[in-house]
């Protein structure tokens, strides 16, 4: 697998978030791990009365490879295998031509994979590993499934690369009862909240694609489902700005944070796992009462285009008051 | 003295006490006239308060619309107009505004320009020193012009700011202060302790709104005696080091402690005397207060000498809240006020009336010659009486900021009071947040689990 650079796109925004804090955030959470035995056993053991996560079922069929497949064996950036990210695994391959890979156009073959990833693939914490073990299984983080969905563009000969950023606490979490513990973690967390999504370049430009939600987790929120396109910053996240980061290749610290946490915490990573399901069916319900995805999200659209605001009052179109005078003290 | 002449005679009093802070009759808006005319504001025959209430409610948004660039262009992408707005029922066609919108501010010099894109009307020069001004000095330089802008304490730290003209505050304080000696329509208190912060050293609301009290009251003290800015309340609010925290903490409690001498010193001097006192401030150090005067076994007999009004919800201290009926219970016990002297309000930053509870049945009256309440269900559309949803209102008295909003919070409004024979809807007393749970994304959600597991 040919090691690349990763590559920062930078916003034009306030600075970036410093370094330290990343070492502080761990320290914050390792001393208060230590400092706490009884917390620390409950990170790593599920208790005997407690509900077990049980992995659903596929929710889709793995086609078969076939040598006559076609896929891209270009090296160019964006194109090519880049770590736990390799389009020429058979079952990308076979994915991406039973997706249509070489029949559609560009965008309507990401539009095909992004909906595959979104509705057919499941949320689950557990370290990073290659997309064929991701789709054998149909599960994984954010960074699992976003690796799919590229993984499938390259695949189809479609440029595609990484989009993370860090997100806001919004006022609502913020503004609820929280415990002693959890008012320590959100000074941590003031930093920011980690969020990724995928991008495609099609007919000469970047096409954002946030798959690693389903419309599910979306309907619980009473949110409008992101389409191929659509940045979840802003519709769906509050974005902390100069956090945005563009890359070819996941960054090697991101599978040892995986792996570790995984490692330190198995038990808090199996109960967000029933955390996400519990959601998901809650979610999928309110699809179903809608009428399904479809008619959902044109609801949830018209609700939020109601009562959009932040355009008119966003900084570019603040109108300069001439009566304001500023003068130095 | 007739009876009913006896128990206006308060109202009467504090009319003419309010008097000098009215705008001149000559200069009344349609807004203005149903505030200052009514004697009473719960008790306008229905029909006559409709006809006041759409009046009042269509001339506000007509001058919104016309004078407030950015309602203005959302209600251009809404398609509504004045000439929409005709009837009672067409009131729930004029355009809500989510409360969160006066939390999304940018900081510096843009602060500035953003409050005065939120403000409605023409604002006088206002200078500023500094080029790279604080929030503080942006909205003391809006203040020192003639202006009345007000803060949230946000309790993530991220306020909610709302500018105000000293038209559009006088109006709000007016109707509160009538709104109260109208519940308990005997005496005005003569000596008055406010568990709040002190007007003149803080632009936060929860201290400005009792700006007119020293001018109505013979006595006022307040608890909280100190300068607040948005700086200390920051500080305050997201402390994040231990020693810093046990620091804060251990001040804290000296302060409460400290308070709470003063507030027991105050009520001996006027425990066997005939003044009638009030204690006004939050439910939550309220009922410290009372914690630690039972703990030591203090108590006092006021009787109907006795008011307690309180306001501002329990916020971070949810985890001590009792009902308003132990509340009341409470305040018997500790002070001998009974419980028809013991009314909370309900109010907010970005709503300029207060709501406030009877004395017969503690239910929440909306002051409804001006003032439109709606619920909305899921899908924000108006629903009926007697269903719980999100509380949004049509407030007249804005008018210096266009108070058509959509709140955090769950009520349920019903059609008249149940017990007393006040006219007009009532909101049930035990108000909700909405539970606005976070969007989670996979990291998001680990980090609530993490939290929780972590947990004592």
């Amino acid at each position: 697998m040919t090691q690349v650079d990763e590559i920062r796109g930078h916003e034009s925004s306030p600075p970036e978030i410093p370094k330290q804090s990343k070492l502080m955030e761990m320290a914050s959470l390792t001393k208060m791990m230590l400092k706490n035995a009884t917390a620390f056993r409950k990170l790593r053991v599920i208790g005997p009365d407690e509900e077990r996560y049980v992995r659903p079922p596929r929710q889709y069929e793995l086609p078969q490879f076939q040598e006559e497949m076609r896929y891209s064996t270009s090296n160019e950036q964006y194109l090519r295998p880049t770590r736990w990210c390799n389009p020429r695994g058979p079952q990308v391959v076979a994915m991406a031509n039973e997706l249509g890979a070489y029949e559609l156009s560009d965008y309507e073959f990401a539009d095909a994979a992004f909906w595959f990833v979104k509705t057919k693939m499941v949320a689950e914490m557990l370290p990073l590993n290659s997309v064929g073990a991701t789709l054998k299984r149909g599960t994984g983080t954010c960074y699992h499934l976003i690796s799919v969905f590229i993984a499938l563009c390259r695949a189809a000969g479609i440029k595609a690369r990484y989009k993370t950023f860090r997100m806001k606490l919004p006022e609502a979490i913020m503004d609820l009862e929280k415990s002693e513990q959890e008012e320590k973690l959100v000074p941590m967390f003031n930093i920011g909240v980690p969020e990724g999504e995928g991008e495609a370049y099609i007919d000469g430009t970047w096409v954002v694609a946030h798959v690693a939600m389903r419309p599910e987790l979306f309907a619980v929120h009473g949110l409008p489902i992101t389409k191929l396109g659509e940045d979840s910053i802003d519709m769906t996240f509050e974005l902390i700005p100069g956090t945005i980061r563009r890359f070819e290749s996941l960054p090697l610290q991101l599978g040892i944070a995986l792996k570790a946490g995984t490692w330190l915490a198995p038990a808090t990573m199996e109960r967000t796992n029933i955390s996400i399901q519990k959601r998901c069916l809650q979610g999928g319900l309110i699809i179903e009462k809608a009428g399904g995805i479809e008619a959902y999200d044109q609801n949830a659209r018209r609700i939020k285009d109601f009562y959009s605001l932040k355009e008119i009052l966003s900084i570019a179109k603040l109108k300069r008051n001439e009566t304001i005078v500023f003068e130095e003290d | 003295m007739t009876l009913e002449q006896e128990i206006r005679a308060p109202l009467v009093q504090l009319n003419g006490l309010l008097a000098p802070y009215l705008p001149s009759r000559d200069t009344w808006n349609p807004a203005d006239e149903v505030i200052y005319q009514p004697r009473d504001l719960y008790r306008v025959p229905l029909e006559e308060a409709q006809d006041m209430q759409l009046k009042s409610i269509r001339f506000t948004f007509s001058y919104h619309y016309d004078n407030n660039y950015f309602y203005h262009k959302y209600c251009k992408t809404r398609a509504v107009r004045l000439d929409d707005i005709k009837t009672v029922d067409d009131l729930d066609k004029i355009p809500l505004i989510l409360d969160t919108i006066y939390k999304e501010y940018p900081s510096g010099k843009d602060f500035a320009h953003w409050l005065s894109t939120v403000f409605t009307g023409k604002l006088p020069k206002i200078i500023i020193k500094s080029l790279d001004p604080t929030y503080d000095d942006v909205i003391n330089a809006f203040n020192s012009a003639g202006l009345m802008v007000t803060y949230s304490s946000g309790t993530s730290g991220r306020h909610t700011f709302i500018p105000r003209d000293m038209k559009t505050f006088i109006a709000g304080q007016y109707a509160s202060v009538m709104s109260f000696a109208s519940m308990i329509p005997s005496r005005i208190p003569n000596h008055v302790y406010l568990l709040f912060p002190n007007p003149a050293k803080t632009n936060l609301f929860i201290g400005k709104i009792n700006m007119l009290a020293g001018n109505v009251y013979k006595d006022v003290r307040y608890a909280v005696d100190y300068e607040i800015t948005t700086d200390s309340l920051r500080r305050a609010m997201s402390g994040n080091r231990e020693t810093e925290e046990l620091v804060t903490s251990y001040v804290q409690s000296e302060m409460l402690q400290k308070m709470v001498d003063q507030i027991t010193a105050w009520l001996e001097c006027y425990k066997k005397t005939e003044e009638i006192i009030a204690l006004n401030g939050p439910p939550f150090m309220l009922h410290y207060l009372m914690n630690k005067l039972q703990k030591d076994g203090t108590s006092f007999d006021f009787g109907e000498r006795g008011r307690i009004r309180t306001g501002g919800g329990w916020k971070i201290n949810e985890d001590a809240r009792i009902t308003h009926a132990d509340f009341r219970k409470q305040a018997a016990d500790v002070f001998g006020i009974p419980e028809t002297h013991c009314l909370d309000v309900y109010a907010m930053v970005e709503g300029n009336a207060t709501m406030m509870q009877c004395p017969e049945g503690h239910y929440l009256h909306v002051p409804y010659t001006y003032y439109k309440p709606l619920v909305l269900d899921e899908d924000m559309m108006p629903t009926a009486y007697g269903e719980w949803g999100r509380f949004a209102f049509l407030d007249a008295s804005a008018q210096s900021y266009p108070g058509f909003i959509i709140s955090g919070d769950r009520v349920r409004i019903l059609e008249h009071c149940p017990v007393c024979d006040r006219l007009g809807p009532v909101l049930e007393p035990e108000i909700e947040r909405v539970k606005g749970e976070e969007v989670r994304g996979c990291a998001e959600e680990l980090r609530r689990i993490l939290a929780q597991d972590l947990a004592k």
